[in-house]
Formats: C-alpha cells, sequence, structure tokens
C-alpha cells in the first residue's frame, strides 16, 4: 500500500495540507489572543504608558509594581486606590474554594440528570427538562435582590458556603444538557451487551457509560469552574467582606466612580488566570485520556 | 414479580415495602439537581413573581402594595423602549450564537486535525473565556475608544486615515462592538464543545473515507457535521438561552447606551430596577424576557427535543 | 433482576445521603449564624477615661484613591476610646450606594457609620434607615463649616450628614490653544470652543462626560446658569423650557460641529479627565478633585498649560456649580449612635480636614480654609492659591447641589438617555424635553408628588 505512488503523492499533500491547517489555526488563535495579551501585558508596564495615546505597542521597560502593590510590598510608585494590602490571598483561597467544590457538587448531580435524560422517559420528564432550561435562562442580576433578601434571612449572605449553593444551581442545567448529549452518542446496544454480561444498571453506567463521556465530563468541568470562576453579578451583592469574597467583585473594586486602576484590575486578573489555566490543564488532559479510550472502543 | 420473590428470598416481607426498581431509579437521580435549582432560582423567582405583582420600588421599600398586572400591561403595551431592547437582544443572541458556531466549527475542525500542540492549542483558545467578562467589557471599552483605542490606532496605522471612528456611539457600530466582545469571549465554548464532540466520534467512518480517496470537506460535509449534529444543537440551545451572559460585558462597554441604541433586554432591567428603583417593573420585564426567550427557544428547538426523545426507556 | 433491585437499594442511599449530606450542610450554616445586628454590648467601660472601651464600631465606607487617606485617622480614636472600628464594606460611590438602598430594604443593616453624599441621602431618609444627627451634633460643633455646604445634608429640617468634603467643577482651559482667557458667559463658551476647534486640529474645544448621572448634573448646571429650574416648587418638572432647550441646544449644536469628541456620549469622569491629560481638549468644566492629577508631568501632557476660573454666567445671571458632599451618616439601626457620632466629629475634625487638604481635597470647614489659602501663598505652584481661592468662593456663593430628592437617581435615569438622544441628534431639543418632562412628571407622581 505505501508503495503504491499515488497514495505516497497523496500523503505528501496531506502533509502540506496539515502544514496549512497548523499555520492557519495560529493565526486565528494569535488573533483571538491578542486581547488577552493585552491585559496581561498592561501588567507589568509602567503607570504613564497604560493609557497613553496613541498605544504604546513596545513598551520601554517592564515592571512588577502592579504585583507588588497588590500584595501589599512597597514600591516607588505608591498603593492602588484601596490603599492598603489587598486579601488577595483570600479572594483567592476563597474563589479555589468556591468554584472547585460547586464545579464536583455540579459534575455529579449534572451527570446522573444528563444520563436520566439520556436513557428515561416518564411523567414530569419535559416539564423538568423545562424547568432546567428555565433556570439556565434567568440571569444572575435578575436574582440578585431577592436571593439577597432570602440568604440574608437564612444567614447565608456573605458566607463561602451560600455562594458554592449558588454556583452549584447554575451550573447544574448546562452540566445536564451537555451530558445528555453526550450519552446519547452512546450506542444503547453497549449498555445492553453489559447488560447481559451480568451488570447491573448502576453497573453498566459506572463501567460503560462514564468512561465514553469523559471528554463531555471534562468539557462540562471546564465550563462549571469558569462559571463559577468568573461570575460577577451574584457574588458582588451577596458576599461582602473578604470572608466570602471572590475574585470578579474584587476586581471590579479596582473601578473608583472617577478612576479605574488598570494596574490593580490587570494583575489581579493575571492571577485569576492562574489557577484556571491550572484547571484547565489538568482536566485536559483527562479529556485527551478518555478520548483515546473512546476511539478504540468505536 | 415472581422471579423477584425468589431471588429475594427470607427478607422478602421486609423487601416487600422498599420495591425501588429501575423505575424509581431517574427520579432519585434527579432529586438532588431538582432540589437544589428549586431552592436557589426557584424561591427567589417566585419572590420575584410575587414583587412583580406589587409596586415595590427602592426608594420607598417599605411599601409593598398588590397591584395586579399593572406592572405587565405597562410595560407590554406603553413601553416602546421594552420592545426594541427584546428585539435589539433577540437579533443580537441570533448573529451571536451563529458567527460563533461557524467559527467555532472551523476552528474546532482545525484543532481536531492538529498531529501535536493539541493541549497547548486548546488552552490558548480557551483564554478568552477565562477571564472575568467584566473585565473583558473593560478591555474591550478601551480598545473601541474613539481617540485612545488599539483599534483607531491600528486602522491609522495601515491606512494612514486619522478618522477617529466612534465605535461605541454610531448606529451599527456600537452594536458591532458589542457582538465583537461576545463573540471573542464566547466563541471558545463552541471551540470546546464542538472538538470534543469530534474528538469523540468513532475513527473507522474516517479511515475508510480516507482510503476511498474523499477530501478533506467532503469527509467534513458527509460525516462529521451530521454525527456532531447533537453536539451543535445543544451548544445552540444553549448559547441561544444565554442572554444574560452579555449583561456583564455590554454593561461595561457602553451601559445600553448612548440613548439607548445597544439596549439589551437585561441591561434595561438592570437600569430600570437598580438606577431607577423601580423594581417591580423590573422583576415583571425579567419575567416576561424569560418566558419570552423560552417560548423562542423551545420553538425553535422544538423538532430537537422531539427527535431526542426516541432513545428512552419506556417506562 | 435481583441484582438490579439490590442495586437499585443503593443507588437509592448514594442519592439519599448525598441530598442528607448537602441539608445537614446547610442545617449547621443555618445553627451557627454570623452575626447580622451591631453587637450589643453592656455599657460600663472597663478601664477610665476610655469611653468606648471594648466595643465594636461597624462602618459602611467609601475607598479609592482620595477617600483611604482619611481612615488613617481611625486607629488614633481607636486609641482614645479604647473602641475598635470593623470596615463592614468598602467600594467606590456607586457600589456604595447600591449596598445601602439594598440594605435598608432587606432590612440587613449591620453598621453603625455609613458613608453619605448630598445627592444620595435624600433615599435613606425615605427609606428611614438614617438618624437625624441634631442631637449629637451641637451649634458650636457645626459652627466651623460652611453654611452651603451644611444646608446640602439637611432635609425637613434636620441634619442627616456630617460634611467630609465637597467636589464643584470650574472651568478648566488651556493657555496654549489660542483662548484669550476664561469665557464669561456659555455664549462665549460655545464660540470659544467652536474657535478651538477650528483653529487646532487633533483637539477638540471642549466636552462633557455623556451619560448617566454624569450627564444629567452637567445639563443641569448649565440650565442653571440660564435661568432655568429643573422641578419646580410643586417638584413638576420644569426643564423643558426655553432655558432649557437653550441649555441642551448649546451641547447638540457643538456635538454636530464636531467640537467634541465623537464618543463623549460613553464618557464618564475618568474617561474625561484621560482625554484632558492627553492634551485633546481645549476647555471645560471639571472636578477640582483632578488637579493634582493634571499638574503631574509624569501622567500629563497638560501639566502647567492651563488655567482655572469660575463658571460662565448664562441668562440667568449666576455662576452656576454643580456640587455635593460627602459624609457621614448614622444609621437608624444602629445600637452605638454615641460611638458613631464620636467617630465622626473625629474625622470630621480640624486634623482631618488638613489631612485630606494636603491631597488637594476641598475640604468643609471654614478654619482649615483660611489656614491653607495663607499656606498656599509661598507655593512654588502659580495656581495653587488661586485655587483653593476659587473653590472657596464657589462653595459660598455656586454651590448648587441637585434637587434633594429621593427620586434624583431615578429622574437622572429617565432623563440622561433622552439628553443623548438629543446629543446625538436624533431627536429635538424641545421634543425631547418634551417627552422626558412627562415621564418625570409620571414618575413624580406616582412617587406621591
Amino acid at each position: 500500500m505505501s508503495e503504491n505512488p499515488s497514495w505516497k503523492g497523496h500523503q505528501k499533500a496531506r502533509r502540506r495540507k496539515d502544514l496549512l491547517n497548523e499555520i492557519f489555526l495560529w493565526i486565528i488563535m494569535l488573533i483571538f489572543f491578542i486581547p488577552a495579551l493585552w491585559i496581561i501585558l498592561t501588567s507589568v508596564r509602567i503607570r504613564s504608558e497604560i493609557l497613553a495615546h496613541p498605544p504604546i505597542w513596545i513598551p520601554s521597560g517592564f515592571t512588577l509594581d502592579s504585583y507588588k502593590i497588590l500584595f501589599g510590598m512597597p514600591t516607588p510608585e505608591g498603593a492602588f486606590g484601596l490603599g492598603g494590602a489587598i486579601p488577595v490571598a483570600k479572594y483567592a483561597s476563597n474563589s479555589i474554594v468556591i468554584s472547585l467544590t460547586a464545579t464536583l457538587f455540579a459534575l455529579v448531580f449534572g451527570t446522573l440528570a444528563g444520563y436520566v435524560f439520556s436513557r428515561y422517559k416518564f411523567k414530569g420528564k419535559n416539564f423538568i427538562f423545562l424547568g432546567l432550561m428555565l433556570a439556565r435562562a434567568v440571569p444572575g442580576i435578575a436574582l440578585s435582590l431577592p436571593l439577597f433578601m432570602m440568604f440574608a434571612r437564612i444567614n447565608l449572605s456573605d458566607t463561602k458556603l451560600g455562594m458554592t449553593t449558588i454556583y452549584i444551581a447554575l451550573t447544574i442545567p448546562f452540566t445536564a444538557w451537555l451530558m445528555d448529549g453526550f450519552f446519547r452518542t452512546i450506542p444503547k446496544e453497549l449498555d445492553e451487551a453489559a447488560r447481559i454480561d451480568g451488570c447491573s444498571t448502576w453497573g453498566a453506567f459506572v463501567r460503560v457509560d462514564l468512561p465514553l463521556v469523559l471528554p463531555g465530563a471534562a468539557a462540562a468541568g471546564i465550563f462549571a469552574f469558569l462559571t463559577a470562576w468568573n461570575e460577577f453579578a451574584l457574588a458582588s451583592i451577596i458576599t461582602r467582606t473578604p470572608a466570602s469574597r471572590t475574585f470578579p467583585p474584587a476586581l471590579f473594586e479596582f473601578t473608583g466612580q472617577f478612576v479605574s486602576d488598570w494596574r490593580g484590575m490587570t494583575a489581579m486578573s493575571v492571577l485569576m488566570l492562574i489557577p484556571a489555566i491550572v484547571f484547565v490543564a489538568i482536566i485536559q488532559r483527562q479529556l485527551l485520556a478518555g478520548l483515546t479510550s473512546g476511539a478504540t472502543k468505536g | 414479580m415472581t422471579t423477584q420473590s425468589v431471588a429475594v428470598g427470607p427478607s422478602r416481607r421486609k423487601r416487600k415495602r422498599f420495591q425501588f426498581t429501575d423505575r424509581h431509579l431517574p427520579l432519585l437521580l434527579l432529586f438532588p439537581s431538582v432540589v437544589i435549582i428549586v431552592l436557589v432560582i426557584g424561591f427567589p423567582m417566585l419572590y420575584s413573581l410575587y414583587i412583580s405583582f406589587t409596586n415595590f420600588n427602592l426608594t420607598n421599600p417599605k411599601v409593598i402594595e398588590f397591584i395586579g398586572f399593572q406592572n405587565y400591561i405597562t410595560l407590554l403595551t406603553r413601553d416602546s423602549q421594552f420592545w426594541k431592547a427584546f428585539g435589539r437582544t433577540v437579533l443580537f443572541i441570533t448573529l451571536a450564537v451563529n458567527i460563533e458556531l461557524i467559527l467555532g466549527l472551523g476552528i474546532a475542525q482545525m484543532m481536531a486535525r492538529l498531529a501535536r500542540g493539541k493541549g497547548l492549542a486548546r488552552t490558548l483558545m480557551m483564554m478568552p473565556m477565562m477571564f472575568a467578562p467584566i473585565l473583558v467589557g473593560f478591555q474591550f471599552k478601551w480598545f473601541f475608544d474613539a481617540q485612545l483605542g488599539l483599534v483607531n490606532n491600528i486602522l491609522y496605522s495601515i491606512t494612514g486615515q486619522s478618522q477617529l471612528i466612534p465605535w461605541l456611539i454610531k448606529v451599527p457600530l456600537g452594536f458591532i462592538s458589542i457582538l465583537v466582545a461576545e463573540i471573542w469571549m464566547s466563541t471558545p465554548f463552541m471551540v470546546i464543545i464542538l472538538e470534543a464532540g469530534i474528538l469523540s466520534l468513532p475513527t473507522e467512518p474516517f479511515e475508510a473515507a480516507e482510503v476511498d480517496g474523499a477530501s478533506g470537506w467532503q469527509k467534513f460535509r458527509l460525516l462529521t457535521l451530521p454525527m456532531i449534529m447533537p453536539f451543535i444543537y445543544t451548544a445552540m440551545a444553549i448559547r441561544s438561552l444565554d442572554l444574560a451572559r452579555a449583561f456583564d460585558v455590554v454593561s461595561i462597554m457602553t451601559g445600553g447606551g448612548p440613548a439607548n441604541r445597544t439596549e439589551l433586554i437585561w441591561t434595561y432591567v438592570n437600569r430600570l430596577a437598580f438606577n431607577g428603583k423601580e423594581f417591580a417593573l423590573g422583576a415583571a420585564m425579567s419575567f416576561i424576557a424569560v418566558i419570552l426567550s423560552l417560548v423562542f427557544t423551545y420553538m425553535f428547538f422544538n423538532n430537537v427535543l422531539k427527535s431526542r426523545w426516541t432513545e428512552e426507556v419506556e417506562l | 433482576m435481583s441484582a438490579q433491585k439490590r442495586v437499585s437499594r443503593r443507588d437509592f442511599l448514594k442519592v439519599v445521603s448525598l441530598t442528607g449530606g448537602a441539608a445537614v450542610l446547610t442545617a449547621c450554616a443555618t445553627a451557627t449564624p454570623e452575626p447580622t445586628e451591631a453587637p450589643a454590648v453592656p455599657t460600663a467601660p472597663a478601664v477610665v477615661g476610655k469611653p468606648f472601651d471594648g466595643k465594636t464600631l461597624r462602618m459602611h465606607a467609601i475607598s479609592g484613591a482620595n477617600y483611604d487617606e482619611l481612615y488613617k485617622l481611625i486607629p488614633a480614636w481607636e486609641e482614645e476610646t479604647g473602641a475598635k472600628v470593623e470596615m463592614v464594606f468598602k467600594g467606590n460611590g456607586f457600589e456604595t450606594d447600591k449596598r445601602l438602598v439594598q440594605d435598608f430594604a432587606a432590612g440587613t443593616v449591620d453598621y453603625d457609620v455609613a458613608w453619605d453624599h448630598s445627592s444620595f441621602f435624600s433615599q435613606y431618609v425615605k427609606a428611614d434607615g438614617l438618624e437625624p444627627l441634631d442631637a449629637y451634633f451641637s451649634t458650636e460643633d457645626l459652627a466651623d463649616f460652611i453654611p452651603g455646604i451644611l444646608n446640602a445634608g439637611k432635609r425637613d429640617g434636620k441634619l442627616w450628614v456630617m460634611p467630609r468634603h465637597f467636589d464643584i467643577s470650574c472651568m478648566h482651559y488651556r493657555t496654549d490653544v489660542g483662548l484669550a482667557g476664561p469665557p464669561e458667559t456659555w455664549d462665549d463658551f460655545k464660540a470659544g470652543a467652536l474657535k478651538v476647534t477650528q483653529d487646532n486640529p487633533g483637539v477638540f474645544g471642549t466636552q462633557f462626560a455623556g451619560k448617566e448621572e454624569a450627564l444629567t448634573g452637567r445639563f443641569y448646571e448649565v440650565l442653571l446658569a440660564e435661568g432655568g429650574q429643573l422641578l419646580d416648587d410643586s417638584f413638576m418638572p420644569a426643564f423643558n423650557s426655553p432655558a432649557g432647550v437653550k441649555a441642551i441646544s448649546m451641547f447638540s449644536e457643538l456635538y454636530s460641529a464636531g467640537a467634541m469628541p465623537p464618543d463623549m456620549t460613553n464618557f464618564l469622569w475618568e474617561d474625561v479627565a484621560n482625554q484632558w491629560v492627553n492634551g485633546l481638549i481645549g476647555m471645560y468644566t471639571e472636578w477640582y478633585g483632578w488637579y493634582s492629577y493634571f499638574q503631574d508631568p509624569a501622567s500629563s501632557k497638560v501639566a502647567g498649560k492651563f488655567d482655572i476660573a469660575r463658571q460662565p454666567m448664562g441668562d440667568g445671571n449666576i455662576h452656576s456649580g454643580w456640587a455635593g458632599h460627602h459624609g457621614f451618616s448614622i444609621t437608624k439601626a444602629s445600637k452605638e449612635k454615641e460611638m458613631a457620632a464620636s467617630l465622626i466629629k473625629h474625622l470630621t475634625s480640624v486634623e482631618g480636614n488638613q489631612l485630606e487638604a494636603k491631597l488637594g481635597i476641598l475640604i468643609s470647614r471654614q478654619s482649615v480654609w483660611d489656614q491653607i489659602i495663607k499656606e498656599a501663598e509661598t507655593s512654588t505652584d502659580p495656581l495653587a492659591k488661586k485655587r483653593l481661592e476659587l473653590a472657596v468662593l464657589q462653595a459660598q456663593e455656586d454651590f448648587r447641589t441637585p434637587p434633594l430628592i429621593a427620586e434624583w437617581l431615578p429622574l437622572s435615569n429617565i432623563l440622561y438617555p433622552i439628553l443623548q438622544q438629543v446629543i446625538l441628534g436624533d431627536t429635538e431639543p424641545q421634543a425631547g424635553l418634551d417627552e422626558a418632562a412627562t415621564k418625570v412628571e409620571e414618575m413624580m407622581k406616582g412617587a406621591g408628588y
């Protein structure tokens, strides 16, 4: 087969196409990346160059002052508007704890729900499905005041538990949907085969279905995490003190009525990026692992 | 029934009371999800619904009087602003979802073909999604600033014309600017879902097509596309309900202005409820918006839903 | 079959325990409530001479470069009184207001001292969230404060806000774009702005913050100068008068002539300041608070190239000046009102004023003004003394707050999009103002006026 000249030619053409594909893709990604790059760049710029006109492309020097100030370390440029050390570590730990916990629970509950939607039909199913859609359609801003009043009454306002619960509720619908879609790609014959082999429904679920939808679970996990990580409207109302405050409202604190402190904002944004990237990178490996096994099963 | 009692044996009498069969399994698995959502979203929404029938105003919070459908009538019949915002929102979502889909599909396909560096590509691709929407709002607001912004600066370097384009002000431009910001932020979402879908497809049909000499485009159109349709539908359904996602970004970039030119439903609700202090009116509007969006989505995807309920087990 | 059933029961247990666990966690949360009220502490002070020893005072404050400096005085007060101050919240002005509104509405007020502002306090009073200050501040305590500023915190004959510092806007104009001097009237201003735009390519004659409350305020300023009023004596809209039309027409004519940045309708305070320091504007009205930033060569291209003056007059023959002051209030829900008053007195003391004055902030005590004006005589900055004298003059004579009603923001919310429409040319001035007047009237009537 490989000696066939037309096949070789075909291979060459294919490799060329692959290379073109790769180059084209990287160009697109670069375009996508530019705004992100700008944000990161701003966080290491000298103050006077940040809002310069015309915009300065090549910075004349780099400085870590933005980060230093964020952590309350002395610099020649002086403090941010917040005047004093910002409890960055607390914000970080709050965000991490809340987002991870919410993601975990949302994945568990959402995957189970998705499985049910994909396999079973029962009274009230459409109703529940629509209910999930409805829940998804409601944005944070509409929920904020009623939720705040409710939580205040049961003492969940300004708590990590309160925020976690909210984020679980916010991310379950999407997780369930996504997992539903992925479960449907598994042909029923596989389930039946497993059952014939003596597995219970649950056993079939765990041993056959679950591994096959790992890419979906990974994707769902990433989205759930990022949703919780970057959510602003509800966090800004329910959290009030560093006891439960997460990064997004903390970020907004840099926007004064009169001045926005870009240094603080971008520095904190970059800090926010790091756990997000780490999380995504880890889950990604899971995605790849799940995919190779799925492909061979095919 | 007989098989069951035989297998259970001596503890049958005890077991009779807890007959949990497969019939109960789905409901039990759904239970935690439903409970949490009812608590966290259901109750506040009910409270909000109640408020929407009152005249609750934040400047006068002690006064809550029942006024029936007054708010709804006002909004639906006398507020042209509401309908304009709604129409604009529908247009915004439609455009955003479709463009994101096409872009996402293209990028996902290219990414799936990568021989190496998939992980890096995926991580880079997800960068826009990883920034908090409010930061994206600030960043793009600055990019599109007529005097100081990057976009005009680049245009000037390329064309040499120092025409200052007010991206956030003029009629189609403002809309385009927020659309660009939203697409930038959310295309990665599509890419991830679709790429996961593409990668989970079985490889044999593709190998067979390869041997048969099918071109890349043919493979895509005849194999990939049909097989990932469920993912496409899912992604689109979700995104089209995400009326609120763009809220943070738009709110910061233009605040729905100027002169309501970029007003979307949720920026309008926010201003009405929190700046105008007319919270009851805002609550009513939220409900109308939610119901309308549900109807809209349900109509669009009714066929999809019907086709999906084919594989379940009849209980 | 049996295996299935057994497993089903295991499932059931799994599911129940998951939800049960969640329920237990929630129960734990409610069982150990976080304190939501200012703690009521036994009265007898432990140490003689320290009046509030061992107590905690909770504060809801505004944050930002200008504002945080004053809080450095707090440790001294804590030392003196033995109390501790806990910052319950710090955020920018609008965020702080939003929270206060929510707290007053939901009844979740758990702090004693709250930031307040002349434009906002009326709504808090209406929501019955504040405590009148007359019982805690004697006539002597109040004597040193500039009357105009103090009065901006009064309503229904009671004092609700102790002033901390104020801000007002004056005309900033460039000395290097061909302007002969500051404009005397708004008509001069308009002509001057058009001329500057013509003679200096790349520079706009003027600008205004073009959205939200900022725009309403700027329009209000000019409206007053032209002899108009926002609301009449029965609190019904009066801005669609000829004075109002003249005022807004000036804006729209300047815009359509290209004398203002095309995206000014998206500008807020930071944006107009940015345009100015990048040298793009000829003249405009701006708050005093920016002065040091404007004169800093490291960040401003117009350092040393501009002058300041009183606002122009209009047909109304007055110099206008949209003003407001920041201050402190005591919440009605507070259980430590005496302690709150004590802290407020400390923060608004002569020392407090002096601290803020060093940052160029416009403070509210006459005695401190006299002092710093004298000090400015020896300053290297030629504008230093003029600036202070101008500021205090404006405070005494041109201090105009928006109507001190709870409905100021809702009014602004209705008005500003229409003002934007007129500026952008989507609507004619009279038609736009009439439409706004109808809506505002409806709103005010609905509010009980």
